[in-house]
């Protein structure tokens, strides 16, 4: 397979990790475009203005990538945290629209603004890697390491408390739980996944734009979740990967692939309405797998 | 002191006066029952004492000091837990973590060692597993332990709340028609069980119910409200006596 199109599906499974990560709470958000696209800006904007991170070798330095990476952090993390407060009062659908709005005010912000280069973006962001393959290695470890962080949340005490509000906040509430900070918890792992995923496309893409936050990143963004399932972080990871692909490998099909896609995103929820990877699906494997022989099998055996 | 006092304590939904002027005294470890007609306030009443509705005027104190302003997860963590009339478990989840999301506020672990799987950390988890399990094993559930809430039958839900109920270890209990859709053997056994928990537990345990025998056989006193209002407070047979209450029951229609 073409490493440019692998790292293209693992940054989309990193999206797909960070709207799940506010959905396994109940919280339906949209910002992840939106903190995406502050990572990718900060990327932009420190690794072409300032000289000090380029390093003397060919490429340009890991470490000042880990740098942005922990400022993107930092910015979208502290960002989330005032925002959240905010917004995370909204329930439902009206959440939904809320941070879609933040995503559309970001984007026109940094449209505006002189120093994020207006509706051309920032050009020439240096290559810390010479192949796609050096950056679908880099995206595959920082996959792996996010979804590590997501299994652990998920089997311990925030992560129960995350389920517990996403199946009935009130009833979580009556049992101690301070649904308002776990639901922030939630709001700001999101940011700062998406943030960081920034940091990594902006240098992959070579250049970064306020399109690439915008509001049908929203939209295709959540359709990994819905496909692939919000309720184990393989769901977002499977959506991602495989909606990401799917119209690059369709493309023998022409024209035709648009339609298919959407057939795909329509068909999927109809038939697996907790999108295709869940517990349950995992309870069924094993115990197909886990089956005893039947004594009518093993007698058949010659 | 009371452990639990509500004094003139009125809630008003528009131009429904669902409580007017309740005043109740609850003491340490006794069982304390609320009867009543449908639509008499007595879930609403639950509902101030956790938080969940404000009252609009009175106040509810716990050991003396006032609930007023505090939100539902800081009185759970004080020490009242409650159940629901219309059942709110946690449906996706299994019995078991149903049970640990109760564990809640006893299960805080520091983040490196959940993150490293300290041995430290697996101990106190297996731990709560246990305690868990027990919980479950009181109630009967221990074999549905890894099955889903929602496929539960109703009455083993009404039990699964209690286990999650109990789980935080809670001082006052208040238990929402704890025997609703229970068959009369399963209603003698939930009495039982009320008092083993009781004491089992030291709890205090204010339970609504509208079989008035297993009331009457189960609470050391009882009050009953009508209209927002309460008509009666005393021992079951002083209630039983009490002609308001003969009144409400048989003159309201029921
Ligand atoms: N959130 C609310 N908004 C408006 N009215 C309410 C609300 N909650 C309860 N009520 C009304 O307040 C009155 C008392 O309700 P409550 O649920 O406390 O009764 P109850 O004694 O528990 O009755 P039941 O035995 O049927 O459970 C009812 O008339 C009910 O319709
Ligand atoms: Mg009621």
């Amino acid at each position: 397979m073409d490493a440019g199109l692998l790292e293209q599906m693992l940054l989309g499974a990193l999206l797909g990790l960070s709207v799940y990560l506010p959905l396994r709470c109940g919280q339906l958000s949209l910002a992840t475009p939106g903190f995406f696209a502050i990572g990718g800006t900060v990327a932009a904007l420190l690794s072409t203005r300032l000289p000090a991170l380029a390093g003397s070798g060919s490429t340009y330095p890991i470490t000042s990538v880990l740098l942005e990476m922990a400022l993107a952090a930092l910015l979208t993390g502290v960002l989330a945290l005032g925002l959240g407060r905010v917004v995370l009062r909204l329930r439902g659908i009206y959440l939904a629209i809320a941070t879609i709005a933040l995503v559309e005010i970001l984007r026109v912000v940094t449209l505006n603004l002189e120093f994020t280069g207006g509706a051309l973006g920032i050009f020439g962001i240096p290559q810390p890697f010479d192949s796609a393959a050096g950056y679908a290695a880099f995206t595959l470890a920082l996959l792996a390491l996010i979804c590590w962080l997501c299994d652990r949340l998920e089997k311990t005490r925030p992560g129960r408390a995350m389920a517990a509000i996403r199946d009935d906040e009130l009833a979580a509430a009556s049992q101690g739980i301070n649904t308002a900070d776990t639901k922030l918890l939630a709001f700001v792992l999101s940011a700062l996944v998406a943030g960081i995923t920034g940091v990594v496309a902006a240098h992959f893409l070579n250049s970064w734009n306020a399109k690439l936050g915008n509001f049908d990143a929203s939209i295709t963004t959540l359709a990994f979740v819905v496909f692939g399932g919000s309720r184990t972080w393989l769901g977002p990871v499977f959506g991602g990967l495989l909606l990401t692909a799917l119209p690059e490998l369709l493309r023998p099909v022409g024209d035709l692939r648009l339609i298919v896609f959407g057939a795909v995103i329509l068909v999927g929820p109809l038939f697996f309405p907790q999108g295709v990877i869940t517990p349950e699906l995992f309870k069924t494997l094993k115990r197909i797998m886990l089956r005893p022989p039947t004594p009518a099998a093993q007698g058949g055996k010659p | 002191m009371s452990l639990l006092q509500v004094e003139d304590v009125g809630v008003r939904f528009g131009g429904l006066q669902a409580l007017q002027g309740v005043d109740l005294e609850v003491q340490q470890g006794e069982i304390f029952g609320l009867l009543g007609p449908n639509g008499a306030g007595k879930t609403t009443l639950f509902n101030v004492i956790s938080g969940l509705t404000a009252a609009s005027c009175g106040r509810v104190r716990w050991r003396g000091a006032s609930l007023a302003g505090l939100s539902s997860h800081r009185i759970a963590r004080l020490g009242i837990a409650r159940t629901f009339q219309n059942l709110r478990l946690f449906n996706s989840l299994s019995c078991l973590d149903n049970v640990l999301v109760g564990m809640h506020q006893h299960g805080r672990q520091p983040p490196l060692a959940a993150l490293l799987q300290t041995q430290a950390f697996r101990r106190r988890e297996t731990q709560l597993h246990q305690q868990a399990q027990e919980l479950l094993a009181l109630f009967q559930l221990e074999a549905a332990a890894h099955q889903n809430a929602a496929s539960l039958s109703y009455g083993d839900r009404r039990r699964l709340e209690m286990a999650r109920a109990l789980a935080s270890r809670p001082q006052l209990l208040l238990l929402d028609e704890p025997a609703a859709g229970m068959n009369p053997a399963e209603k003698d056994e939930l009495r039982e069980l009320i008092r083993r928990i009781r004491d089992q537990f030291k709890l205090t345990v204010l339970i609504i119910e509208h079989h008035v025998p297993l009331m009457l056989g189960l609470c050391d006193r009882l009050a009953v409200l009508n209209f927002g209002q309460c008509i009666a407070l005393g021992s079951p047979d002083q209630v039983r006596r009490d002609p308001a209450v003969i009144e409400a029951y048989l003159g309201g229609g029921a």
